[in-house]
Protein backbone atom coordinates (compact mmCIF):
# COMPACT_ATOMS: atom_id res chain seq x y z
CA UNK A 1 0.00 0.00 0.00
CA UNK A 2 1.10 3.53 -0.74
CA UNK A 3 1.37 6.02 2.06
CA UNK A 4 -1.92 7.59 2.89
CA UNK A 5 -0.67 10.82 4.41
CA UNK A 6 1.01 13.54 2.41
CA UNK A 7 3.75 15.69 3.80
CA UNK A 8 4.24 19.38 3.02
CA UNK A 9 7.88 19.92 3.92
CA UNK A 10 7.76 23.70 3.56
CA UNK A 11 5.30 23.93 6.48
CA UNK A 12 7.18 21.54 8.80
CA UNK A 13 8.96 23.05 11.83
CA UNK A 14 10.39 19.70 13.04
CA UNK A 15 8.58 19.92 16.36
CA UNK A 16 8.35 16.07 16.53
CA UNK A 17 4.73 16.15 17.70
CA UNK A 18 3.84 13.71 14.91
CA UNK A 19 6.68 11.38 15.96
CA UNK A 20 5.71 11.43 19.63
CA UNK A 21 1.97 11.16 19.11
CA UNK A 22 1.94 8.14 16.77
CA UNK A 23 0.38 5.22 18.67
CA UNK A 24 2.46 2.66 16.74
CA UNK A 25 5.78 4.52 16.32
CA UNK A 26 5.40 4.61 12.55
CA UNK A 27 6.51 8.24 12.19
CA UNK A 28 10.18 9.31 12.21
CA UNK A 29 12.25 12.23 11.03
CA UNK A 30 15.26 11.60 8.80
CA UNK A 31 17.21 14.42 7.11
CA UNK A 32 14.72 16.98 8.42
CA UNK A 33 11.94 15.18 6.58
CA UNK A 34 9.00 13.36 8.14
CA UNK A 35 8.64 9.73 7.06
CA UNK A 36 5.84 7.31 7.76
CA UNK A 37 6.63 3.61 7.82
CA UNK A 38 3.79 2.19 5.74
CA UNK A 39 4.22 -1.30 7.25
CA UNK A 40 3.49 0.07 10.70
CA UNK A 41 1.01 2.87 9.90
CA UNK A 42 -2.56 1.94 10.85
CA UNK A 43 -4.15 4.92 9.03
CA UNK A 44 -5.51 6.56 12.15
CA UNK A 45 -5.49 10.37 12.17
CA UNK A 46 -3.30 11.02 15.21
CA UNK A 47 -0.25 12.55 13.46
CA UNK A 48 -2.44 14.71 11.22
CA UNK A 49 -4.40 15.97 14.22
CA UNK A 50 -1.27 16.68 16.23
CA UNK A 51 0.57 18.67 13.56
CA UNK A 52 0.24 22.36 14.51
CA UNK A 53 1.49 23.53 11.09
CA UNK A 54 -0.79 21.43 8.88
CA UNK A 55 2.25 19.86 7.27
CA UNK A 56 0.57 16.46 7.22
CA UNK A 57 -2.48 16.20 5.05
CA UNK A 58 -4.69 13.58 3.54
CA UNK A 59 -5.76 13.93 -0.03
CA UNK A 60 -8.49 11.83 -1.56
CA UNK A 61 -9.11 11.41 -5.28
CA UNK A 62 -10.15 14.39 -7.39
CA UNK A 63 -13.53 13.23 -8.46
CA UNK A 64 -14.15 15.18 -11.63
CA UNK A 65 -10.77 14.34 -13.19
CA UNK A 66 -11.69 10.67 -12.93
CA UNK A 67 -15.29 10.83 -14.17
CA UNK A 68 -14.64 10.72 -17.97
CA UNK A 69 -13.23 7.16 -17.84
CA UNK A 70 -16.54 5.69 -16.68
CA UNK A 71 -19.93 5.16 -18.35
CA UNK A 72 -21.75 4.67 -15.06
CA UNK A 73 -20.79 6.08 -11.69
CA UNK A 74 -21.95 4.98 -8.25
CA UNK A 75 -21.34 6.78 -4.95
CA UNK A 76 -21.30 4.76 -1.74
CA UNK A 77 -22.19 6.98 1.19
CA UNK A 78 -21.28 6.20 4.80
CA UNK A 79 -23.97 5.84 7.45
CA UNK A 80 -21.98 8.17 9.70
CA UNK A 81 -22.92 11.05 7.36
CA UNK A 82 -26.25 10.99 9.20
CA UNK A 83 -24.52 12.79 12.05
CA UNK A 84 -24.53 15.90 9.90
CA UNK A 85 -28.26 16.11 9.67
CA UNK A 86 -31.01 16.26 12.22
CA UNK A 87 -33.82 15.06 10.00
CA UNK A 88 -34.43 12.11 7.73
CA UNK A 89 -35.67 14.44 4.99
CA UNK A 90 -32.42 16.38 5.06
CA UNK A 91 -30.51 13.15 4.52
CA UNK A 92 -32.56 12.60 1.34
CA UNK A 93 -31.62 16.12 0.20
CA UNK A 94 -27.91 15.51 0.88
CA UNK A 95 -28.02 12.21 -1.01
CA UNK A 96 -29.70 13.89 -3.96
CA UNK A 97 -27.08 16.66 -3.94
CA UNK A 98 -24.35 13.99 -4.03
CA UNK A 99 -26.08 12.39 -7.01
CA UNK A 100 -26.16 15.76 -8.77
CA UNK A 101 -22.36 15.93 -8.51
CA UNK A 102 -22.41 13.56 -11.48
CA UNK A 103 -23.30 10.13 -10.14
CA UNK A 104 -25.87 7.80 -11.65
CA UNK A 105 -26.64 6.20 -8.31
CA UNK A 106 -26.16 6.95 -4.63
CA UNK A 107 -26.06 3.84 -2.47
CA UNK A 108 -26.04 3.56 1.30
CA UNK A 109 -24.90 0.32 2.91
CA UNK A 110 -26.38 0.49 6.40
CA UNK A 111 -28.31 -2.70 5.57
CA UNK A 112 -24.98 -4.53 5.20
CA UNK A 113 -23.53 -2.95 8.34
CA UNK A 114 -26.71 -3.96 10.13
CA UNK A 115 -26.43 -7.55 8.94
CA UNK A 116 -22.81 -7.77 10.14
CA UNK A 117 -23.72 -6.17 13.44
CA UNK A 118 -26.33 -8.87 14.06
CA UNK A 119 -23.96 -11.60 12.89
CA UNK A 120 -21.26 -10.44 15.31
CA UNK A 121 -23.67 -10.53 18.23
CA UNK A 122 -25.08 -13.94 17.29
CA UNK A 123 -21.63 -15.40 16.78
CA UNK A 124 -20.40 -14.19 20.16
CA UNK A 125 -23.47 -15.58 21.92
CA UNK A 126 -23.00 -18.99 20.33
CA UNK A 127 -19.24 -19.31 20.87
CA UNK A 128 -17.80 -19.05 24.38
CA UNK A 129 -14.98 -16.67 25.25
CA UNK A 130 -14.18 -13.08 24.38
CA UNK A 131 -14.65 -12.00 20.75
CA UNK A 132 -13.51 -8.76 19.20
CA UNK A 133 -15.25 -7.10 16.30
CA UNK A 134 -14.38 -4.01 14.36
CA UNK A 135 -15.48 -2.44 11.11
CA UNK A 136 -12.66 0.06 11.54
CA UNK A 137 -9.66 -0.56 9.25
CA UNK A 138 -7.39 1.35 11.65
CA UNK A 139 -8.43 -0.82 14.59
CA UNK A 140 -8.07 -4.06 12.67
CA UNK A 141 -4.60 -3.13 11.49
CA UNK A 142 -3.74 -2.12 15.05
CA UNK A 143 -4.81 -5.51 16.41
CA UNK A 144 -3.13 -7.50 13.61
CA UNK A 145 0.20 -5.67 13.93
CA UNK A 146 0.36 -5.30 17.69
CA UNK A 147 -1.77 -8.01 19.29
CA UNK A 148 -1.07 -11.15 17.27
CA UNK A 149 -2.08 -13.36 20.19
CA UNK A 150 -5.65 -12.06 19.83
CA UNK A 151 -5.96 -12.73 16.12
CA UNK A 152 -7.98 -15.89 16.62
CA UNK A 153 -10.51 -13.88 18.67
CA UNK A 154 -11.05 -11.21 16.00
CA UNK A 155 -14.21 -11.90 14.00
CA UNK A 156 -13.08 -12.36 10.39
CA UNK A 157 -15.64 -10.13 8.67
CA UNK A 158 -15.25 -8.26 5.41
CA UNK A 159 -15.75 -4.48 5.51
CA UNK A 160 -19.35 -3.44 4.77
CA UNK A 161 -18.26 -0.87 2.18
CA UNK A 162 -16.33 -3.58 0.31
CA UNK A 163 -19.31 -5.95 0.34
CA UNK A 164 -21.49 -3.10 -0.95
CA UNK A 165 -19.04 -2.33 -3.76
CA UNK A 166 -18.90 -5.95 -4.82
CA UNK A 167 -22.70 -6.10 -4.96
CA UNK A 168 -22.84 -2.92 -7.04
CA UNK A 169 -20.16 -4.32 -9.36
CA UNK A 170 -22.21 -7.45 -10.01
CA UNK A 171 -25.52 -5.64 -10.34
CA UNK A 172 -24.18 -3.15 -12.89
CA UNK A 173 -22.38 -5.61 -15.17
CA UNK A 174 -24.37 -4.41 -18.19
CA UNK A 175 -23.66 -0.71 -17.62
CA UNK A 176 -20.34 -0.54 -19.43
CA UNK A 177 -17.36 0.84 -17.53
CA UNK A 178 -18.59 1.29 -13.96
CA UNK A 179 -16.80 3.56 -11.51
CA UNK A 180 -17.42 2.94 -7.81
CA UNK A 181 -16.63 5.79 -5.45
CA UNK A 182 -16.56 5.55 -1.68
CA UNK A 183 -17.24 8.74 0.23
CA UNK A 184 -15.44 8.39 3.55
CA UNK A 185 -15.94 9.73 7.04
CA UNK A 186 -12.38 8.96 8.15
CA UNK A 187 -8.81 8.53 6.96
CA UNK A 188 -8.68 4.78 7.60
CA UNK A 189 -11.58 4.12 5.26
CA UNK A 190 -9.70 5.78 2.39
CA UNK A 191 -7.39 2.77 2.49
CA UNK A 192 -10.25 0.52 1.34
CA UNK A 193 -10.06 1.50 -2.34
CA UNK A 194 -7.83 1.13 -5.37
CA UNK A 195 -7.08 4.85 -5.41
CA UNK A 196 -5.57 6.96 -4.07
CA UNK A 197 -3.65 4.52 -1.90
CA UNK A 198 -3.20 1.45 -3.98
CA UNK A 199 -5.38 -1.26 -2.43
CA UNK A 200 -5.59 -3.15 -5.71
CA UNK A 201 -7.82 -5.96 -4.37
CA UNK A 202 -10.69 -3.58 -3.68
CA UNK A 203 -13.84 -3.28 -5.78
CA UNK A 204 -13.87 0.44 -4.99
CA UNK A 205 -12.16 2.56 -7.62
CA UNK A 206 -11.81 5.83 -5.76
CA UNK A 207 -12.16 6.89 -2.14
CA UNK A 208 -12.55 10.49 -1.10
CA UNK A 209 -13.16 12.42 2.05
CA UNK A 210 -16.65 13.70 2.70
CA UNK A 211 -15.30 17.03 3.91
CA UNK A 212 -13.47 17.66 0.63
CA UNK A 213 -16.64 17.36 -1.39
CA UNK A 214 -18.94 19.00 1.11
CA UNK A 215 -18.64 22.57 -0.23
CA UNK A 216 -19.81 21.22 -3.61
CA UNK A 217 -22.64 19.25 -2.03
CA UNK A 218 -23.74 22.28 -0.06
CA UNK A 219 -24.26 24.32 -3.24
CA UNK A 220 -26.39 21.57 -4.78
CA UNK A 221 -28.76 21.00 -1.86
CA UNK A 222 -32.35 21.80 -2.83
CA UNK A 223 -35.79 20.44 -2.04
CA UNK A 224 -35.17 17.48 -4.36
CA UNK A 225 -34.79 14.28 -2.39
CA UNK A 226 -33.43 10.80 -3.02
CA UNK A 227 -35.19 8.01 -1.19
CA UNK A 228 -32.81 6.58 1.41
CA UNK A 229 -33.35 3.30 3.20
CA UNK A 230 -31.38 3.34 6.38
CA UNK A 231 -31.18 0.33 8.67
CA UNK A 232 -31.26 0.94 12.41
CA UNK A 233 -28.74 -1.80 13.18
CA UNK A 234 -26.41 -0.21 10.66
CA UNK A 235 -26.66 3.02 12.66
CA UNK A 236 -26.02 1.13 15.89
CA UNK A 237 -22.85 -0.37 14.44
CA UNK A 238 -21.50 3.12 13.80
CA UNK A 239 -22.10 4.57 17.26
CA UNK A 240 -20.12 3.16 20.15
CA UNK A 241 -22.72 3.65 22.87
CA UNK A 242 -25.48 2.14 20.71
CA UNK A 243 -23.60 -1.08 19.96
CA UNK A 244 -25.22 -4.02 21.72
CA UNK A 245 -28.00 -3.79 24.22
CA UNK A 246 -25.99 -3.54 27.45
CA UNK A 247 -26.99 -7.06 28.36
CA UNK A 248 -25.52 -10.33 27.14
CA UNK A 249 -22.01 -9.09 28.04
CA UNK A 250 -21.54 -6.96 24.95
CA UNK A 251 -19.50 -3.81 25.30
CA UNK A 252 -17.96 -1.06 23.17
CA UNK A 253 -14.43 0.21 23.56
CA UNK A 254 -13.62 3.56 21.98
CA UNK A 255 -10.50 5.62 21.44
CA UNK A 256 -7.11 4.11 20.59
CA UNK A 257 -5.77 4.62 24.12
CA UNK A 258 -8.66 2.84 25.77
CA UNK A 259 -8.59 0.10 23.14
CA UNK A 260 -4.92 -0.46 23.91
CA UNK A 261 -5.61 -0.86 27.65
CA UNK A 262 -8.42 -3.24 26.86
CA UNK A 263 -6.37 -5.37 24.46
CA UNK A 264 -3.58 -5.61 27.06
CA UNK A 265 -6.03 -7.14 29.54
CA UNK A 266 -7.48 -9.40 26.85
CA UNK A 267 -3.98 -10.77 26.22
CA UNK A 268 -3.77 -11.70 29.90
CA UNK A 269 -7.09 -13.51 29.49
CA UNK A 270 -8.62 -11.24 32.13
CA UNK A 271 -11.85 -10.50 30.22
CA UNK A 272 -13.46 -13.92 30.03
CA UNK A 273 -16.75 -12.60 31.40
CA UNK A 274 -17.23 -10.44 28.29
CA UNK A 275 -18.63 -12.07 25.16
CA UNK A 276 -18.15 -9.38 22.55
CA UNK A 277 -16.22 -6.13 22.42
CA UNK A 278 -16.84 -3.73 19.55
CA UNK A 279 -13.64 -1.78 19.00
CA UNK A 280 -13.52 1.78 17.64
CA UNK A 281 -10.36 3.83 17.08
CA UNK A 282 -12.40 7.06 17.36
CA UNK A 283 -14.30 8.27 20.39
CA UNK A 284 -18.05 7.81 19.93
CA UNK A 285 -17.30 5.33 17.12
CA UNK A 286 -17.45 6.00 13.38
CA UNK A 287 -19.45 9.14 14.05
CA UNK A 288 -16.18 10.56 15.41
CA UNK A 289 -14.54 10.21 11.97
CA UNK A 290 -11.93 12.84 11.16
CA UNK A 291 -13.69 14.09 8.02
CA UNK A 292 -17.03 14.74 9.71
CA UNK A 293 -17.40 18.34 10.70
CA UNK A 294 -19.84 17.98 13.59
CA UNK A 295 -18.50 17.36 17.07
CA UNK A 296 -18.71 13.57 17.71
CA UNK A 297 -21.01 14.02 20.71
CA UNK A 298 -23.36 16.30 18.83
CA UNK A 299 -23.18 13.94 15.86
CA UNK A 300 -24.03 10.95 17.97
CA UNK A 301 -27.03 12.83 19.38
CA UNK A 302 -28.20 13.69 15.85
CA UNK A 303 -27.88 10.17 14.55
CA UNK A 304 -29.61 8.66 17.56
CA UNK A 305 -32.63 10.89 17.00
CA UNK A 306 -32.99 9.37 13.51
CA UNK A 307 -33.16 5.77 14.76
CA UNK A 308 -36.95 5.70 14.90
CA UNK A 309 -37.19 6.50 11.17
CA UNK A 310 -34.95 3.65 10.13
CA UNK A 311 -36.86 0.43 9.66
CA UNK A 312 -35.47 -1.03 6.45
CA UNK A 313 -34.43 -4.69 6.53
CA UNK A 314 -30.89 -5.89 7.07
CA UNK A 315 -29.14 -7.34 4.02
CA UNK A 316 -29.19 -11.06 3.48
CA UNK A 317 -25.48 -11.93 3.34
CA UNK A 318 -24.00 -15.24 2.29
CA UNK A 319 -21.06 -16.54 4.28
CA UNK A 320 -18.87 -16.21 1.21
CA UNK A 321 -19.78 -12.52 0.98
CA UNK A 322 -18.92 -11.52 4.51
CA UNK A 323 -16.01 -13.82 5.38
CA UNK A 324 -12.53 -12.42 5.27
CA UNK A 325 -9.09 -13.67 6.25
CA UNK A 326 -6.91 -11.08 7.88
CA UNK A 327 -3.40 -11.33 6.57
CA UNK A 328 -0.68 -11.35 9.20
CA UNK A 329 2.81 -10.47 8.05
CA UNK A 330 5.19 -12.90 9.66
CA UNK A 331 8.86 -12.27 9.26
CA UNK A 332 10.66 -15.45 8.32
CA UNK A 333 13.60 -15.27 10.69
CA UNK A 334 15.14 -18.14 12.58
CA UNK A 335 15.34 -18.04 16.38
CA UNK A 336 19.13 -17.62 16.14
CA UNK A 337 18.80 -14.64 13.81
CA UNK A 338 16.21 -13.07 16.06
CA UNK A 339 18.37 -13.56 19.18
CA UNK A 340 21.42 -12.03 17.48
CA UNK A 341 19.40 -9.03 16.28
CA UNK A 342 17.64 -8.57 19.63
CA UNK A 343 20.90 -8.70 21.59
CA UNK A 344 22.58 -6.29 19.19
CA UNK A 345 19.78 -3.74 19.54
CA UNK A 346 19.74 -4.15 23.33
CA UNK A 347 23.51 -3.59 23.56
CA UNK A 348 23.21 -0.34 21.62
CA UNK A 349 20.20 0.65 23.70
CA UNK A 350 22.33 0.34 26.85
CA UNK A 351 24.53 3.15 25.52
CA UNK A 352 21.56 5.45 24.98
CA UNK A 353 19.93 7.53 27.75
CA UNK A 354 16.52 5.81 27.38
CA UNK A 355 14.55 8.97 28.15
CA UNK A 356 12.75 8.41 24.83
CA UNK A 357 12.82 12.18 24.23
CA UNK A 358 12.40 11.84 20.47
CA UNK A 359 14.84 14.62 19.54
CA UNK A 360 16.87 12.25 17.33
CA UNK A 361 13.79 11.91 15.12
CA UNK A 362 12.73 8.48 16.40
CA UNK A 363 9.89 8.03 18.86
CA UNK A 364 12.10 6.25 21.39
CA UNK A 365 15.67 5.18 22.05
CA UNK A 366 14.90 1.67 20.79
CA UNK A 367 13.91 3.17 17.44
CA UNK A 368 17.31 4.85 17.13
CA UNK A 369 19.10 1.74 18.41
CA UNK A 370 17.47 -0.31 15.65
CA UNK A 371 18.61 2.16 13.01
CA UNK A 372 22.14 2.06 14.40
CA UNK A 373 22.04 -1.75 14.42
CA UNK A 374 21.00 -1.69 10.76
CA UNK A 375 23.95 0.59 10.04
CA UNK A 376 21.63 3.39 8.94
CA UNK A 377 22.36 5.84 11.74
CA UNK A 378 25.25 6.81 13.97
CA UNK A 379 25.11 7.02 17.75
CA UNK A 380 26.02 10.72 17.46
CA UNK A 381 22.40 11.26 16.41
CA UNK A 382 21.52 11.18 20.11
CA UNK A 383 21.46 14.77 21.31
CA UNK A 384 21.10 13.96 25.01
CA UNK A 385 24.12 11.68 25.02
CA UNK A 386 26.23 14.47 23.52
CA UNK A 387 25.31 16.64 26.48
CA UNK B 1 18.68 -11.74 28.59
CA UNK B 2 17.62 -11.58 32.23
CA UNK B 3 15.34 -9.03 33.86
CA UNK B 4 14.05 -8.86 37.43
CA UNK B 5 11.03 -7.02 38.79
CA UNK B 6 9.97 -6.22 42.35
CA UNK B 7 6.31 -6.84 43.11
CA UNK B 8 4.65 -5.04 46.00
CA UNK B 9 2.07 -6.55 48.30
CA UNK B 10 -1.48 -5.14 47.92
CA UNK B 11 -0.48 -2.58 45.29
CA UNK B 12 -3.36 -3.12 42.90
CA UNK B 13 -2.51 -0.07 40.81
CA UNK B 14 0.90 -1.44 39.87
CA UNK B 15 -0.34 -5.03 39.63
CA UNK B 16 0.41 -6.43 36.20
CA UNK B 17 3.20 -4.00 35.29
CA UNK B 18 5.91 -6.65 35.28
CA UNK B 19 3.79 -8.92 33.10
CA UNK B 20 3.14 -6.04 30.71
CA UNK B 21 6.84 -5.33 30.39
CA UNK B 22 7.70 -9.00 29.86
CA UNK B 23 4.99 -9.29 27.22
CA UNK B 24 6.24 -6.13 25.49
CA UNK B 25 9.83 -7.39 25.54
CA UNK B 26 8.83 -10.71 24.01
CA UNK B 27 6.85 -8.96 21.28
CA UNK B 28 9.89 -6.86 20.44
CA UNK B 29 11.91 -10.04 20.24
CA UNK B 30 9.28 -11.53 17.96
CA UNK B 31 8.28 -14.61 19.94
CA UNK B 32 5.76 -16.96 18.38
CA UNK B 33 2.31 -15.66 19.33
CA UNK B 34 0.95 -19.02 20.53
CA UNK B 35 3.79 -19.30 23.07
CA UNK B 36 3.45 -15.62 23.97
CA UNK B 37 -0.21 -16.11 24.77
CA UNK B 38 0.58 -18.90 27.25
CA UNK B 39 3.33 -16.85 28.88
CA UNK B 40 1.08 -13.78 29.19
CA UNK B 41 -1.65 -15.74 30.96
CA UNK B 42 0.67 -17.56 33.38
CA UNK B 43 2.86 -14.58 34.16
CA UNK B 44 -0.08 -12.32 34.93
CA UNK B 45 -1.72 -14.92 37.17
CA UNK B 46 1.50 -15.46 39.10
CA UNK B 47 2.19 -11.74 39.45
CA UNK B 48 -1.31 -11.06 40.75
CA UNK B 49 -0.90 -13.93 43.23
CA UNK B 50 2.14 -12.20 44.72
CA UNK B 51 0.17 -8.94 45.04
CA UNK B 52 -2.88 -10.59 46.62
CA UNK B 53 -1.51 -13.39 48.75
CA UNK B 54 2.10 -12.66 49.68
CA UNK B 55 4.17 -10.14 51.59
CA UNK B 56 5.72 -9.10 48.29
CA UNK B 57 8.35 -10.67 46.12
CA UNK B 58 10.19 -10.65 42.88
CA UNK B 59 9.89 -11.97 39.34
CA UNK B 60 12.84 -13.15 37.28
CA UNK B 61 12.41 -13.35 33.53
CA UNK B 62 14.93 -15.03 31.30
CA UNK B 63 14.94 -15.29 27.51
CA UNK B 64 17.22 -18.18 26.57
CA UNK B 65 19.34 -18.36 23.42
CA UNK B 66 17.14 -21.09 21.98
CA UNK B 67 14.10 -18.80 22.24
CA UNK B 68 12.61 -20.52 25.28
CA UNK B 69 11.52 -18.50 28.31
CA UNK B 70 12.03 -19.15 32.03
CA UNK B 71 10.04 -17.37 34.69
CA UNK B 72 10.59 -17.47 38.47
CA UNK B 73 8.26 -16.01 41.07
CA UNK B 74 9.74 -15.76 44.55
CA UNK B 75 7.83 -14.20 47.41
CA UNK B 76 8.67 -13.75 51.07
CA UNK B 77 5.76 -15.58 52.64
CA UNK B 78 3.53 -16.44 54.33
CA UNK B 79 3.43 -19.51 52.07
CA UNK B 80 0.64 -21.84 51.04
CA UNK B 81 -0.52 -24.07 53.88
CA UNK B 82 -2.11 -26.78 51.79
CA UNK B 83 -0.47 -26.95 48.39
CA UNK B 84 -2.60 -29.87 47.21
CA UNK B 85 -5.79 -27.93 47.96
CA UNK B 86 -4.38 -24.81 46.26
CA UNK B 87 -3.90 -26.81 43.08
CA UNK B 88 -7.62 -27.73 43.04
CA UNK B 89 -9.70 -25.81 40.46
CA UNK B 90 -11.95 -23.20 42.12
CA UNK B 91 -10.21 -23.26 45.51
CA UNK B 92 -9.29 -19.75 46.61
CA UNK B 93 -8.20 -17.92 49.75
CA UNK B 94 -8.40 -14.47 48.11
CA UNK B 95 -9.73 -11.58 50.21
CA UNK B 96 -13.09 -9.94 49.53
CA UNK B 97 -11.19 -6.87 48.26
CA UNK B 98 -9.31 -8.97 45.70
CA UNK B 99 -12.48 -10.71 44.57
CA UNK B 100 -14.26 -7.38 44.17
CA UNK B 101 -11.52 -6.42 41.76
CA UNK B 102 -12.14 -9.55 39.73
CA UNK B 103 -9.18 -11.55 41.01
CA UNK B 104 -9.09 -14.71 43.07
CA UNK B 105 -11.30 -17.06 41.08
CA UNK B 106 -9.25 -19.98 42.32
CA UNK B 107 -7.91 -20.91 38.90
CA UNK B 108 -4.49 -19.25 39.15
CA UNK B 109 -2.18 -22.17 39.89
CA UNK B 110 -4.29 -24.56 37.85
CA UNK B 111 -4.07 -22.30 34.80
CA UNK B 112 -0.34 -21.78 35.20
CA UNK B 113 0.33 -25.48 35.34
CA UNK B 114 -1.81 -26.13 32.28
CA UNK B 115 -0.15 -23.52 30.04
CA UNK B 116 3.51 -23.93 31.10
CA UNK B 117 5.87 -26.47 29.51
CA UNK B 118 7.33 -27.22 32.92
CA UNK B 119 5.89 -26.12 36.25
CA UNK B 120 7.43 -26.40 39.68
CA UNK B 121 6.15 -25.05 42.98
CA UNK B 122 7.61 -25.07 46.49
CA UNK B 123 6.15 -23.37 49.48
CA UNK B 124 6.85 -22.95 53.19
CA UNK B 125 6.24 -20.19 55.72
CA UNK B 126 9.30 -18.32 54.42
CA UNK B 127 7.81 -17.99 50.95
CA UNK B 128 6.48 -19.55 47.78
CA UNK B 129 8.70 -20.29 44.79
CA UNK B 130 7.28 -21.01 41.36
CA UNK B 131 9.39 -21.86 38.34
CA UNK B 132 7.90 -22.17 34.88
CA UNK B 133 9.42 -22.68 31.49
CA UNK B 134 7.89 -22.16 28.07
CA UNK B 135 8.90 -23.59 24.72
Amino acid sequence: MKNIIEYAKQNCVHCIRCVKSCPVNAVYIENKTVHIDSDKCIYCDTCVQNCPEHALEVKGAHMHDTFPQFDYKVALIPTAILTETSSYEQLGRIAEAIRKLGFDEVVDYSDIEGALYRKAIDYAQEHPGLWLTSMCPAMNRYIINNYPTLMDQLLPFEYPVEIAAKRVRERTKDKGRVGIYSICECIAKLSLAKEPFGNENSNIDYAMSVSHIFPKINKLISDDKSVMKINRYGIKSNVAHLFGNKVNSIISVEGLNQCQQFLELAEFDRLKHIDLAAMYACYQGCVGGYFLWNNPFEGSYNIESLLEHCHSEVANLSEEEYSKTFKVDTKEQSVEERIIWFNKVNEILEQLPQYDCGSCGYANCRGLAMQIAKGEADISRCRVRKG
Amino acid sequence: MIKTYDVEKDNYEAAGQASRDIKKTLKMFGLDSAVLKRIAIACYEAEINIVIHSNGGKITFELMNDGSVNLSFDDTGPGITDLEKAMTPGYSTASTRARELGFGAGMGLVNMKSVASTFNIESNSEGTHIKMSFK
